[in-house]
């Protein structure tokens, strides 16, 4: 799916910094016109959210920069998966992150999760924070929405 | 105003990037392994996972490694006939998942593995209303993911035991372009054979290349005196073979402690390859060690 910006006749871009999506929720994705700085949203149900999803792939810019983890899609999906599974993703030197806020961030949409984690972790360090927690999670959401 | 292949990439996002870097990762994994075959019927209980892991076992008394992908995601079975627990830790790092080791040193990846109890069904989300929209997309991608996940490193044949129905083989061709083949297994009763005539004629359009026919369960071994007696009314399956010119690849008899592992944790083909039934699979064995 593309999104043209008709007045300027200019390819829009995907805009990934800032989104924290609801965890298995609908979700908006921001796009916005380099030439005349123009945004719009795609709003997506729950139901074309999970679609999407289930493809395999990610949105965003961030998506060539981070390493899907192993059985990405399966361990985001899978309502009663093993612990191992639940909590395999995020892995960052710089960063802990606790077993809650692995689990939420797994539950947020495959092809968005990359661009909530880089939001998170941006969130964390202009304020200095080397664990990430459920708490800074709600308070993400909170500040930066979408 | 321009058009949508006017518009150079997509905004960001490089999905056709993203999927080529899916192949790639396949590719490293599946270049590893020399031989991937395919077990499948169009027909349900007839046989297949308890054939799959007694073919393994066979292949590995033979010299050869072997893993097994349980490619029926919703009723996975192999992890119990290999005597794969569920209290075994999954292991994940950034290269991908370890599969599972079960009986004979057999490598295997399943769905079971991945649930957190023995009685965990596979469910998608916590939201089933969702479900019917995206079910099938998400099981291509699981599969995908349990393929090209899995760290099986070097082997020599990868044996795909298929769910029953023919419609997972669009996705194992689509994954596995070098498929050695499918093996098509079938009892003798004239409702299966019906049915998997069904799986051949579509193997056969869509260009999958078939090993062969087994006949499974025909006829009934006694394990006492190893004396034949018969099963299954039905037509003879080797006229089927003819008839959709694809190879015979023999018959097993049936054994009731071929679905069993014996108290040593091994698989029947391992403690009674001297049986009549033993001997079948063996045969059918060398039958496909030739055809590929």
């Amino acid at each position: 799916m593309k999104f043209l910006c008709i007045p300027c006749d200019e390819q829009m871009e995907t805009q990934t910094g800032g989104i924290m999506p609801e965890e298995k929720k609908n979700l908006a994705m921001k796009f916005k016109c380099k030439k005349c700085g123009h945004s719009i949203a795609m709003l997506t149900n729950k139901f074309e959210t999970e679609f999407v999803s289930k493809l395999g792939v990610q949105m965003g810019d961030s998506a060539a920069e981070t390493k899907a983890a192993p059985m990405g899609v399966v361990a985001g999906a899978l309502a009663e998966g093993k612990e191992e599974l639940k909590k395999s993703a995020p892995k960052d030197d710089d960063f802990e992150w606790t077993d809650e806020a692995k689990e939420r961030i797994q539950r947020v949409p495959f092809f968005v999760r990359n661009m909530a984690k880089k939001t998170v972790l941006s969130f964390a360090r202009e304020r200095g924070i080397t664990v990430i927690d459920g708490k800074l999670m709600d308070e993400v959401r909170e500040k930066v929405g979408m | 105003m321009k058009t949508y292949d006017d518009l150079a990439g997509d905004g960001g996002s490089n999905i056709v990037g993203q999927v080529q870097a899916l192949g790639e990762k396949l590719r490293s994994r599946l270049d590893r392994i020399k031989h991937k075959i395919a077990l499948m019927s169009g027909k349900g209980g007839v046989g297949k996972s308890s054939l799959t892991a007694n073919v393994a076992a066979c292949l590995v008394d033979r010299g050869h490694t072997v893993g097994i992908l349980d490619a029926d995601l919703n009723g996975p079975s192999i992890c119990h006939l290999l005597g794969l627990t569920h209290t075994q830790k999954l292991v994940i790092d950034e290269n991908g998942v370890q599969p599972g080791t079960g009986a004979h040193g057999i490598k295997l990846m399943s769905m079971d593995m991945l649930l957190s109890s023995p009685d965990s069904p596979i469910m998608w989300t916590d939201e089933p209303e969702a479900n019917a929209t995206w079910v099938s997309t998400m099981e291509s991608t699981a599969l995908r993911e349990l393929i090209a996940d899995t760290q099986w490193g070097d082997l020599d044949f990868l044996l795909i035991d298929m769910p029953p129905g023919s419609d997972r083989i669009d996705n194992i061709r689509g994954l596995i372009p070098e498929l050695a083949g499918v093996v098509e297994i079938t009892i003798p009763s004239p409702l299966s054979q019906h049915i998997v005539t069904k799986s051949i004629t579509k193997n056969n359009k869509m260009k999958v290349p078939i090993i062969g026919l087994v006949e499974n369960m025909a006829g009934y071994t006694c394990p006492h005196c190893d004396k034949e007696g018969p099963l299954f009314e039905g037509e003879d399956v080797h006229e089927l073979a003819m008839k959709k010119n694809i190879p015979y690849l023999g018959k097993i008899p049936f054994d009731p402690r071929i679905g069993q592992r014996t108290d040593s944790g091994s698989l029947y083909y391992m403690e009674h390859k001297g049986s009549v039934t033993g001997k079948a699979i063996g045969s059918v064995v060398d039958q496909i060690l030739k055809a590929i």
